[in-house]
């Protein structure tokens, strides 16, 4: 014998090497580069006052579909009704919020409204998920009937009950009821006062010039933390999250050592359609708007970002830190346009077909590290 | 060790007309190595998927430790001390050894938060006790070589309460070294003298090498079984080949 053996094969690595194979890596060094120019290209409009506001606006709605649609395909699956979901989610708030529940139960309040949404939506969550683990369809064909499904019900809903496809005017809810606060409102108000008070964040021009500009982050952003903190903390550190994985990697294998595989799918499918509610509860109640078309082709944008964030397609890995640099750079550019007055808005799509490409290359080499090349 | 901690009594596992197993024996002792041998479809994976559960024996009776025992579910069997490590190990290549080792059956403290440094120590010590020590027990399982599976499956199947483990041609899908390193497992396992091993292999060698005790099996009977020592070196060959003698091997080929 050499006195070698297997385990003696495996190098240590330094700090620095671990980083850099961590399946966040590619997604965090897009960020950066992203962030690093539409700062310079903007002239630093993009992170002044009101410039962060409306980024962080756009990468919170992002991040929070996000989550929902990377816990779903680390165990396996997809989930193309996110945006048809959010649809109908925030048809059915304003319109309880206008014409009253249903049934002649009378006046709706947010609450109730939220409530009665969420049921509905969870429910749907659960019909789909059964239906792809008990059919064994693929989830890509399912999902996809229920976009269409979801999408028509609201058109009709709008159609049949409020005879408009939208609903504007509503009361502003988040002025008289905490819970409309809670998703309306605004959050993290300190962090733009003691902006203020180091002096910036101050108005420039007009009658107000020199009061406090923006008083604080829209509501979403706290509920993006709160929903990817969760996430992270139950994928990483929880059992539930050792059988997200295990459903993803190999089905069989997690169901031959107990692991519960079905519920986890149905209970990850009513975790995008809370997502989706939630996304939606937040553009009711800042607005005070509702629309048929609102959430189109969201899903996708999900699905991208969690690829972009290091997600793998075929399940089985990913990470909740990735889809937050993901999230990021979707949202800000996104935004970009704003900010920059000689971009084409239609270079975002052009970006994401870009990244999207290059991240599925990415994670495909890591995958095959990890599998030994198969 | 008055009695076998598993005892096999005539049976009968019958696929609507196939009879796939016609009345088979079997006794399995604690701290001993049983080969089963037999030729492609002689139905050593049907008796074993019989004994954990899998299938129900159509005939004939399963006890453990004298005591009769049905298995309706693979957990019932799980549940009496039987485990079964098969050819595809039922291992997550993407996640770690650890996370492997523990699938299904986390350690868990409050709000189901896993309990990850006492479970990379279980996972670790588990590994070294037969043999092979890992120095990350977050090294995916996909980079693991063959024979570092084998034991991961066979060191989680112990961990968790295994009395019998059986495995089903632990061997064939390996190199020669790889072999050794799970036929050393196996040795190392026997020598706790708590655990019986059920080891199916289509090697003779390997048999020859670790197994204590034999049972042949052709077209779903036994034909021939016994301890190292009743049985001559010759006579396991032949009765490996469904009693056709060597010779008889070599006219086909001629
Ligand atoms: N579910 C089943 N339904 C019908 N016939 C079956 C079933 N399972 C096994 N058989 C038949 O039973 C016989 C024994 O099969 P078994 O898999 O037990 O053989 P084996 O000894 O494990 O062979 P090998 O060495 O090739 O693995 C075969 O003829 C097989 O076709
Ligand atoms: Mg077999």
């Amino acid at each position: 014998m050499t006195g070698r053996s297997e385990a003696d094969r495996l190098k240590q690595e330094s700090t620095l090497m671990r980083m850099v194979r961590r399946p966040e890596a590619g997604a965090f060094i897009v960020m950066i580069v992203v962030i690093v120019a539409i700062t310079l290209a903007s002239d630093f409009k993009a992170f002044n006052a009101l410039g962060l506001k409306n980024n962080m606006a756009i990468i919170a709605q992002f991040g929070i579909i996000a989550t929902g649609a990377a816990l779903l395909m680390i165990a396996g699956e997809f989930d193309l009704s996110i945006g048809s979901m959010i649809g109908f989610a925030g048809m059915s708030m304003a319109m309880m919020l206008k014409w009253g529940l249903p049934f002649g139960l009378g006046e709706a309040t947010p609450l109730s409204a939220f409530l009665i949404t969420l049921a509905m939506t969870l429910t749907f969550g659960w019909i789909i998920g059964t239906i792809v683990v008990r059919s064994g369809l693929s989830s890509f064909i399912v999902t996809l009937a229920f976009l269409f499904f979801l999408r028509g019900l609201t058109e009709v809903c709008f159609r049949l009950i409020n005879q408009s496809t939208q609903i504007s005017g509503l009361p502003d809810f988040k002025e008289t009821s905490w819970f409309a606060d809670l998703f309306g409102g605004e959050v993290f108000g300190w962090f733009y006062d003691l902006w203020f008070l180091l002096g910036g964040n101050a108005v420039t021009r007009g009658s107000r010039a020199g009061e406090q500009l923006v008083t604080g982050f829209d509501a979403r952003l706290l509920w993006w933390i709160i929903i990817a903190g969760l996430a992270y903390f139950i994928l990483s550190r929880t059992q539930i999250g050792n059988w997200i994985f295990a459903t993803g990697d190999n089905k069989e294998a997690a169901r031959a050592n107990g692991v519960p595989v079905n519920q986890v799918k149905i209970g990850l499918f009513m975790t995008t359609a809370f997502c989706a509610t939630i996304f939606a509860a937040c553009q009711v109640f800042d607005t005070n708007t509702a629309d048929a078309a609102k959430g189109n082709l969201k899903e996708l944008e999900a699905i991208a970002i969690a690829v972009v964030g290091g997600t793998l397609m075929t399940g089985g890995f990913g990470s909740v830190i990735g889809v937050v640099f993901g999230a990021v750079t979707f949202g800000l550019v996104a935004n970009a346009v704003f900010y920059i007055p000689w971009i084409d808005g239609s270079f975002y799509r052009v970006f994401v077909g870009v990244v999207l490409l290059a991240a599925v290359f990415a994670n495909e080499r890591i995958r095959k590290r990890i599998t030994g090349g198969i | 060790m008055a009695q076998p901690y598993l005892r096999v009594e005539k049976l009968v596992k019958r696929f609507g007309p196939f009879t796939a197993l016609s009345g088979v024996d079997l006794d399995v002792w604690p701290g001993e190595v049983h080969a089963l041998l037999g030729d492609n479809g002689a139905g050593k994976s049907t008796l074993i998927k019989t004994l954990s559960g899998v299938h129900q024996p159509t005939e004939g009776q399963i006890y453990i430790e004298g005591k009769p025992v049905t298995f309706r579910t693979p957990r019932d069997a799980a549940a009496a001390g039987i485990g079964t490590v098969y050819q595809d190990l039922a291992l997550n290549p993407l996640m770690s050894v650890t996370r492997n080792f523990f699938m299904g059956r986390e350690l868990k403290g409050m709000f189901g938060m896993l309990k990850m440094d006492e479970m990379d120590k279980v996972a670790h010590d588990e590994m070294l006790k037969i043999g092979i020590d890992i120095s990350d027990p977050g090294q995916a399982v996909g980079t693991m070589s063959g024979g570092q599976r084998q034991t991961l499956a066979i060191a989680r199947a112990i961990h968790f309460g295994a009395k019998v483990l059986i495995l089903d041609e632990p061997t064939s899908a390996l190199g020669q070294k790889q072999q050794m390193e799970v036929l050393r497992t196996i040795k190392t396992v026997r020598e706790r003298g708590d655990i019986a091993i059920i080891f199916i292999t289509h090697n003779e060698i390997h048999s020859k090498l670790i197994a204590d005790r034999f049972t042949f099996l052709s077209l779903g009977e036994v034909i021939g079984a016994g301890t190292k020592e009743e049985l001559a070196g010759d006579d396991i060959r032949r009765l490996m080949a469904g009693g056709a003698e060597i010779e008889d091997l070599a006219q086909m080929l001629a």
